[in-house]
């Protein structure tokens, strides 16, 4: 079975955007929001020693998501293929995953009031086709292929070139986009857009530290009482109440 | 008046005097009120059984994790069983707001809550004694009830005040109104107003469908009528005013016999009312 992954060449991508303006037209991403973006780390360094970098973001359907355990409904789940999809008949909208996701890959469909993100467009993939934000990019930046063929293009990005995870000191929960090109360059990147920290919303803490103890607490009490009561009854037998 | 025949309080009754007040009976509950509490008793079966399974986040979650698969493959899917919760849900608030709106004097009427609901000095003597005695630290008698005695009427206090809130959230969280914090606060109010509801609804159907005292209450759901022994024992307080009610409208009657056969003005009006 296989496991998808991307990964996009710092050194091709010439920011032009394409790819985002194909996913949105892809999916109907309403304006404001967006599935994939690139994002310019402007112009750093001193003359002559100048560093400049695109950063392109998405969903890295994570190994180990931090988005999962913050959805409460379960919209949020990951498929056999290692994509990270949300079942849109599920989410309610409450926007946890937004908070717990360390990449700010997430948002809220601000038309139908429930989260959505980029799914490696699972559903062309279905259909033998590439990602379009895969065969939209001119500068053949992105790469889009199965992690564990060993003879694929993927396969060989990551483990023979050795491209880059963006992960933190903090967050290191296995991204399956992955970063080609040179060190300053995935450095300026990592600075300008830091991995973020995955956020328990407030409802949420209080949901498990107080709401669900107190739930527990009153419905223990009155079932403990009742079966007092009950085994009062069994003992003493039943008495009409006109006795 | 003729009122005077009926005690203040509970008198101690003769076998035979228990046993005629056990045959005639007195009206509790309106079919209509009848009709939606088992609509209402439906409603919170379905509604429990899917909404415990539709939490599945490890932090979130309160039911096994094979109940809520259980409950999944039964629905066909977790978003069919969101669906069921919302479909029972929508439904359950038409029929409410319907109710309130077509029946508010009957059942949301001030006069009607304070009899309901309204919480006086006798009611807090109660909850003391039947405290007491449970632990068995008390023999004192309990005071006279209304139609509902005070635990009922905690419970329906505190229901009154949940289900606004469960069918708000609800409606938030379902057709995802306001924005994302005001949903996370939504699905957390709607979980424990709905486990405020439930922790006391043990309580409600143990006294219904196993306390052998309160039989008679079971049964008054579904025949809307109580035997006057029961009344008399535990509701003493309603008892009385029903007989007092009762007794007025029979002393009415006795003093003109045949009103309607005397006077061909009055006719038209056909109502007990008129007259004095």
């Amino acid at each position: 079975m296989p496991r998808y992954a991307m990964v996009i060449d710092k050194e091709r991508c010439v920011g032009c955007q394409s790819c985002t303006v194909a996913c949105k037209s892809e999916w109907d991403v309403p304006d404001g929001s967006a599935r994939t973006r690139v994002r310019s780390a402007g112009v750093k360094g001193t003359y002559p020693n100048f560093v400049s970098t695109f950063y392109v973001s998405q969903c890295n359907h994570c190994e180990r998501p931090t988005c999962i355990p913050a959805c409460p409904s379960g919209a949020t789940y990951q498929d056999a293929h290692g994509i990270v999809r949300v079942n849109k008949d599920v989410c309610i909208g409450c926007g946890s995953c937004v908070a717990a996701c360390p990449y700010a890959a997430r948002y809220i469909d601000s038309d139908k009031g429930v989260v959505d993100k980029c799914d490696f467009c699972a559903a062309r993939l279905e259909q033998g086709l590439q990602p379009a934000c895969v065969v939209t990019c001119p500068a053949n930046a992105k790469t889009f292929g199965d992690l564990e063929d060993a003879s694929g293009k993927v396969f060989s990005m990551v483990y023979r070139e050795g491209a880059h995870r963006m992960d933190s000191a903090e967050v290191s929960i296995g991204p399956n986009v992955y970063y080609l090109g040179k060190p300053e360059h995935i450095a300026l990147a990592a600075a300008t857009f830091p991995v973020g920290r995955p956020y328990t919303v407030a409802a949420g803490r209080v949901w498990s530290a107080v709401a669900k103890k107190v739930v527990y607490l009153a419905f223990g009490a009155t079932f403990l009482g009742q079966a007092v009561a009950f085994f009062h009854q069994l003992a003493t037998g039943e008495k009409q109440y006109d006795e | 008046m003729a009122t005077n025949i009926i005690p203040a309080a509970p008198i101690p009754l003769s076998a035979d005097e228990a046993r005629v007040l056990s045959q005639s009976h007195i009206k509790k509950h309106q079919v209509a009120i009848v009709l939606l509490h088992w609509f209402n008793a439906i409603v919170w079966l379905v509604e429990l059984s899917t909404g415990s399974a539709l939490i599945v986040a490890p932090d979130y979650r309160f039911m096994p994790l094979w109940y809520v698969r259980m409950m999944d493959d039964l629905a066909g899917g977790h978003a069919n069983l969101l669906r069921v919760h919302i479909a029972v849900g929508v439904l359950w608030t038409i029929v409410f707001l319907v109710y309130a709106v077509f029946g508010w004097r009957h059942y949301l009427h001030m006069e009607v809550l304070k009899n309901e609901v309204g919480i006086d000095q006798d009611d807090v003597r109660w909850l003391r004694i039947r405290l007491l005695r449970l632990l068995n630290r008390s023999g004192e008698d309990l005071p006279q009830q209304g139609a509902y005695n005070a635990g009922q009427k905690l419970y329906a206090l505190m229901v009154y005040a949940m289900i606004p809130i469960i069918m708000i959230t609800g409606w938030v969280m379902a057709f995802h109104l306001t924005g994302t914090a005001l949903i996370q606060w939504a699905m957390l109010l709607h979980f424990v107003a709905a486990g405020m509801v439930v922790s006391g609804l043990l309580v409600h159907i143990y006294m219904g469908a196993v306390f052998p005292e309160e039989r008679p209450a079971f049964y008054s759901m579904i025949t809307g009528t109580v035997d006057e022994l029961y009344a008399y024992k535990h509701h003493f307080k309603w008892w009385k005013e029903v007989k007092e009610e009762q007794l007025e409208w029979q002393a009415r009657m006795a003093s003109k016999p045949d009103a309607a056969e005397d006077s061909p003005k009055s006719e038209a009006k056909t109502g007990f009312d008129d007259g004095d």
